[in-house]
């Protein structure tokens, strides 16, 4: 394998890739990213068993075709520090792969590509096109209420589902949920349960990725594709719960209020909410809501608000974290609230009005008063 | 030395009121057969019973309260043993309670039998305390036919040492301007937070009366002892700042388990320590739903009455916790076990509201 780059069309593929390369990987290959020439293009593939990336490059020239492993971070590294618009040449000499730019010269450690974990063949049951922004979006309003480690393996993910042109997004970890839900031109029906570590991964490759991509839905796998790469991730099998029952629909009790001033109320709040549990107090009255927190050396907070708030008097106390997660997930202007009673999971949205239909829901449990 | 005195401290009208034998009473007052006999009320002695309460012709006998009731038979072979009637005592204590009522809403019972009366503003008898006190122990007299010990002071420390000092069926009253004199004698075997191991260490400092104690400074004192330096700083001058709380906190709660017969088997006490962490839960679940736990504690006691205890912070009632208290607490002396308690104590400021998150589905 030979060929001749120059410095930037190397690097960004190199640092995706770099992403999924484990870094105390169990298997030493996993260290490694696969570097693969071809007739046409240039591909690298850095893997964690779990997640597949492969970027490509569209080469004019090369000069023999080839692969080959090599260490991924090292060869980021170097290609890092080399100046901008250096011209860099890769040369697998059959023992090492020697790097060379301009007067500089390294040579690195290789595994045999034989040795690189094989991806496993895709066949997709589902196919739809997207554009990347709104793929990012549904996932951004979503994921920070994904599960952790939960013993129910199935909620340390997100869920994609696809019905009636829609893309809908799902995540909850048991005490809150995230649904976001965006037009897509996707035909039939189908549910995937994406993993964590995926979910981030994928959206801070969509950061940078202009224009579309396409979806693919497998029985155990899921792809995003560009040009320019291919993100594959396997799937977590179980069943998600069913979402649609989650989201209360019966309260009658609304309350109006705009995110930024609550949010900086809850922010002052917060500093004397009990450590461990996170709680604060709120007190609804007519166009009042009052929140209060103390922690365990009996320190107070106390903030009151003229809010829009006709419900009758309610007292609800909820971890302010997951406030906060959710604030964070609106866009600014006015939130509403919708509460049934004080035991009752709680509905959050965007305040509906002619220029907004936004969609997203999220739902919070309360904790027991 | 200058005695500091707070005049809104020393305005407190406090009264101790103390049933005597107070188990024992209510069973010879239903049975006045038993009167002149020695009689306690307690578990049997086949199944390793102790003492609750006995009346002072068992006293004579050496019998105390908390004695194993086999002993209780060695020192008395005449003691007339009734088993405990939990429920009758409380309808009694009930009844009592309501009487405190009529003179204060400030009462803090402390168990059923004793409770400490703030009566600094009450108006009955021109608020005389020692009069109050007078009236409440004829009442409970004619209405129960049981005799109560008393203690006025201006506060609960010397209160509760006053109502036992004309133990039983006394009035003790220490004003004011009589607690420097009073103070001075009094040993410090009698301070609250003083248990058998302070008194030892007191005793070894050759610190036998408060006068003694006087001559340490706060300093010194919180030296010696800690947090509780500061108590006895301010007792052994009857300086006590504690309010009569009429919903005092719950403190601790525990289940305990005294064997039939030793145990020697780990197997075993595992099972029973499991079976005591069902009966703890429950019971926090009944008594004490919304107070927050502070940690989790085991006492066991081996055969040879020694006595050692373990405590882990914890927020919840954890079984695996138990477990390694136990082992921790067992590793120090391993010999056959007589009794094993688990318990928790809780947060001792005002209850948090119990923030508890629940789940969506």
């Amino acid at each position: 394998m030979k060929i001749s780059i120059d410095r930037e069309t190397l690097l960004k593929p190199l640092q995706l890739v770099s992403g999924v390369v484990e870094r105390r990987q169990s298997i030493p290959v996993l260290a490694n990213a696969l570097l693969k020439s071809d007739k046409k293009s240039f591909t690298l593939t850095g893997t964690d068993l779990e997640i597949e990336l492969q970027g490509r490059i569209a080469l004019e020239k090369i000069s023999e075709a080839g692969e080959i492993t090599v260490p991924a971070r090292k060869l980021i590294d170097i290609c890092k520090t080399l100046p901008e618009k250096a011209q860099i040449d890769l040369n697998f000499d059959g023992q090492k792969v020697i790097v060379r730019s301009g007067k500089s010269r390294f040579s690195l450690a290789t595994l045999p590509a034989d040795e690189f974990p094989k991806t496993e063949e895709f066949s997709a049951t589902l196919e739809f096109k997207i554009p990347a922004t709104d793929l990012r979006s549904v996932i951004e309003k979503t994921s920070f209420a994904m599960a952790q480690q939960d013993v129910r393996y199935y909620l340390n993910g997100l869920l994609f589902e696809v019905s009636d042109n829609q893309l809908v997004a799902v995540a909850t970890d048991g005490h809150r949920m995230g649904y976001s839900s965006i037009e897509a031109k996707a035909p039939g029906m189908a549910q995937v349960i994406v993993p964590r570590k995926a979910v981030l991964e994928l959206s801070r490759l969509l950061a940078d990725t202009a224009g579309e991509v396409d979806v693919l839905f497998g029985s155990n796998q899921l792809q995003v594709k560009t040009d320019h790469y291919v993100f594959t991730t396997k799937l977590i099998e179980g069943r998600f719960p069913d979402y649609s029952k989650v989201i209360p629909t019966g309260g009658d009790k609304v309350l109006i209020v705009d995110r930024d001033i609550l949010k900086q109320a809850l922010n002052r709040v917060a500093v004397l909410a009990n450590e461990k549990h996170r709680g604060v107090l709120f007190e609804l009255q007519a166009g009042t809501l009052r929140i209060t927190a103390n922690n365990t050396e009996q320190e107070e907070a106390e903030e009151e608000l003229n809010v829009n708030y006709h419900g009758g008097e309610m007292n609800i106390s909820f971890n302010v974290t997951y406030l906060f997660d959710v604030i964070n997930a609106l866009n600014a202007g006015n939130m509403q609230f919708t509460f049934t009673n004080s035991d009752s999971s709680i509905r959050v949205e965007q305040e509906k009005s002619a220029e907004n239909n936004n969609a997203d829901v999220y739902v919070i449990m309360p904790m027991q008063l | 030395m200058h005695q500091p005195t707070l005049t809104r401290e020393n305005s407190r009208k406090i009264i101790h009121v103390d049933m005597d034998c107070f188990y024992a009473a209510i069973e010879i007052r239903d049975n006045p057969a038993l009167t002149g006999k020695p009689v306690a009320v307690g578990g049997s002695p086949d199944k390793r019973g102790v003492i609750c309460t006995c009346n002072y012709a068992a006293r004579k006998f050496g019998v105390h309260s908390a004695m194993a009731t086999a002993t209780a038979f060695r020192h008395c072979k005449d003691l007339i043993l009734l088993p405990v009637d939990m429920p009758k005592y409380k309808q009694v204590a009930k009844q009592i309670h309501a009487i405190f009522r009529e003179y204060t809403d400030l009462v803090e019972p402390l168990a059923l039998d004793e409770a400490y009366l703030d009566v600094t503003d009450s108006n009955h008898h021109a608020g005389s305390a020692t009069l109050i006190a007078k009236a409440i122990r004829q009442q409970i007299l004619q209405e129960e036919k049981l005799t109560a010990s008393a203690g006025v002071a201006p506060n609960k420390f010397l209160a509760k040492i006053a109502s036992g000092w004309k133990k039983p069926n006394g009035l003790f009253v220490i004003k004011p301007n009589e607690i420097d004199n009073f103070i001075k004698t009094l040993p410090v075997d009698n301070l609250y937070g003083v248990g058998k191991v302070t008194a030892q260490k007191l005793h070894k400092m050759n610190l036998k009366t408060c006068a003694d104690l006087q001559k340490f400074s706060l300093l010194e004192l919180t030296q010696q002892f800690g947090k509780l330096g500061q108590n006895l700083y301010e007792q052994c001058r009857g300086m006590d700042h504690r309010n009569v709380e009429p919903n005092r906190v719950r403190k601790s709660l525990s289940v305990e388990r005294t064997f039939a017969q030793d145990i020697r088997n780990l197997d075993d006490c595992l099972n029973i320590i499991n079976e005591l962490c069902e009966r703890l839960i429950k019971r926090v679940q009944e008594s004490a739903p919304n107070l927050a736990i502070k940690n989790q504690y085991i006492k066991i006691k081996f055969n040879d009455f020694k006595q050692t205890s373990a405590e882990i912070i914890s927020q919840e009632i954890n079984l695996d916790r138990y477990l390694t208290l136990f082992r921790d607490a067992y590793l120090r002396e391993v010999k056959p076990i007589r009794l094993l308690g688990l318990g928790v104590h809780f947060q001792d400021k005002k209850p948090l509201k119990s923030f508890l998150q629940q789940s969506l589905f």
